[in-house]
């Protein structure tokens, strides 16, 4: 126990003092605390066309923005979790692998009495001590920027909700951090170390949901969910194949509908049990490391 | 400079190892005794580097049996670990991270119990205090052989391994090191297993020797006795090459 605890603190120490994380995490929270102005700016820009529009008499229609979630604001944060949160991640988990062999202590590591998948699993669970410290800082400014465009505290409810969704966002990065951490302990080169996580992220991100949910490449880039091609045998079958798959897709599904975004319906069940299951392969994989595979030679 | 010969703490019957069909180590057979510091001396590629990696656990033999304190290095592993110290070649450790917070963390996953003393106790030894809390980015190669040093010896191991200890420094940090060495072994009495291929700090500071040629062991005996029996020789370099050359007919 003592020695799983003295691995989670001094990974949480490396994190800290590590430039490129703190580079990603600054970007991080600063597209957080942006994401609420764009969802205010949104707002307020198509109220304003709206009621010009009422004012002409052009439509009669209800604004679109009437009796929509506060927490609409915070919908842009999703993309940002699905781009810059998985890189964070990819990054955290690469630099923390490569930081071993880069120092030329993995046999000091071995030698010691101790089981390599704890000292892996203490390695994991620091990142993602860090990883939901990043996101309940995330958390707090959507909280607060939030309440300021509303002008007064939001709902409990809602604050509940704004929280389960970062929950959800920690979960959905925890296999982000594992495949950069086995990226960084299986490659022999820096640099493929951190190209290989980045491919697979960028498979999952964009290649996988085009092949099997997403009609429109842009939407790819949206918060909201792909909407699924329910005409033609080829689409189809790519769905069942590709569908589960799509790990981001499911992740902005399930968060739309947390966040309460009028546009997303549907159970968040299934997309819960793909994160899970992405989470369990992922920290699998990376339990069962062998301790040869430790000792690598790192040639750059 | 201990020479009480006492139980036997390293013992390697029958070691062979190799790497796909390539013969690292051909029927390694030798004993260590407690307090001794074990000179094992070779050429480049003879196969020192992978007995130290067999003996500190970090590598499986393909055959043979060894044993640290009477366990076996493949399947007691944990009771091995918990008695050896080891410095690789190349000594790093975290940049980072200052001399202390590297030693506290080694400290904890060699499971010590108080940590901060032991640290600060080991610093003092080594007469490092100084460097406790500089980053370790700043220091030079031998501050970090010391710091080095320090991790394998923080949990009081009673058997240390040194790969080429002296590889790389200047002859002050060589002769701190050495120093440092015989102290560990009076003063702590740790017994000391030293991969070298420097025959001047063999002389100065072991107290037996093996010699490893082509994966072979062909010579192991004390010290003392090793230059008895070549009195004719001015040096051990001549007394290594001798051997060697006996060895290759």
């Amino acid at each position: 126990m003592n020695q799983f605890l003295a691995t989670i603190k001094h990974e949480l120490l490396c994190a800290k003092r590590e430039r490129l994380p703190q580079v990603l995490l600054a970007i991080f929270l600063a597209m957080v605390a942006l994401s609420c102005f764009i969802g205010w700016a949104t707002n307020h820009t198509v109220t304003d066309v709206y009621n010009e529009a009422v004012k002409q008499g052009i439509t009669t229609a209800q604004n679109p923005f009437t009796g929509v979630s506060p927490l609409f604001y915070a919908r842009n944060t999703v993309i940002y979790i699905v781009l810059i949160g998985a890189l964070l991640a990819i990054v955290l988990g690469v630099r923390s692998a490569l930081r071993d062999r880069k120092a030329h202590v993995t046999d000091l590591l071995l030698s010691r009495p101790m089981h390599t998948p704890l000292y892996l699993g203490a390695k994991l669970t620091g990142l993602s001590i860090w990883l939901l410290g990043v996101l309940l800082i995330s958390a707090v400014i959507n909280w607060l920027s939030i309440s300021a465009i509303i002008g007064h505290p939001l709902a409990l409810p809602d604050v509940l909700r704004l929280f389960a969704f970062y929950g959800e966002a920690w979960l959905f990065l925890l296999p982000f951090a594992a495949l950069g951490l086995l990226s960084g302990l299986y490659n022999r080169s820096e640099t493929n170390a951190l190209l290989i996580p980045i491919v697979i992220w960028s498979l999952l991100t964009f290649v996988i949901p085009q092949l099997g949910t997403a009609e429109h490449p842009v939407s790819l880039l949206n918060p909201v969910p792909a909407q699924i091609v329910s005409h033609g045998f080829f689409f189809q079958v790519n769905q069942t194949v590709f569908g589960p798959l799509s790990l981001t897709e499911h992740f902005k599904h399930a968060s739309g509908i947390i966040l309460q975004d009028s546009q997303v319906s549907g159970s968040i069940l299934m997309n819960q049990l793909i994160i899970m299951l992405f989470v369990l392969a992922s920290v699998t994989l990376l339990l069962s490391t062998r301790r040869a595979r430790m000792r690598g030679e790192l040639y750059e | 400079m201990s020479t009480q010969q006492n139980k036997t703490l390293i013992s390697v019957v029958d070691l062979n190892h190799s790497y796909k069909e390539h013969a690292v180590l051909k029927h390694i057979n030798f004993t260590i005794a407690e307090g001794e510091i074990f000179g094992f001396l070779g050429h480049n590629g003879a196969g020192k580097t992978t007995t130290i990696n067999i003996l500190t656990t970090l590598l499986q033999p393909t055959s043979g049996e060894v044993k640290i304190f009477g366990h076996s290095v493949i399947d007691h592993t944990f009771q091995v670990r918990r008695h050896i110290g080891y410095v690789p070649e190349t000594v790093q450790l975290y940049d980072n991270m200052s001399a202390r917070e590297n030693l506290e963390f080694f400290a904890k996953l060699s499971g010590v119990k108080n940590v901060r003393r032991a640290v600060a106790e080991t610093l003092e030894f080594l007469g490092s205090e100084d460097l406790a809390d500089r980053r370790l980015g700043t220091f030079s190669k031998g501050m970090r052989q010391r710091i080095g040093l320090a991790q394998a010896i923080v949990h009081k191991p009673k058997i240390l391994f040194l790969d080429e200890p002296t590889s790389g420094l200047d002859p002050e940090g060589v002769q701190m090191l050495r120093s440092i060495i015989l102290r560990l072994n009076s003063d702590l009495g740790m017994t000391i297993f030293m991969n070298t291929h420097l025959l001047s700090e063999v002389t100065k500071t072991c107290t037996s020797i093996g010699i490893l040629k082509d994966g072979e062991l062909i010579y192991q005996d004390s010290l003392a006795r090793t230059l008895k029996a070549f009195p004719d020789q001015a040096s051990l370099e001549d007394i290594y090459l001798k051997i060697e050359a006996k060895a290759s007919w």
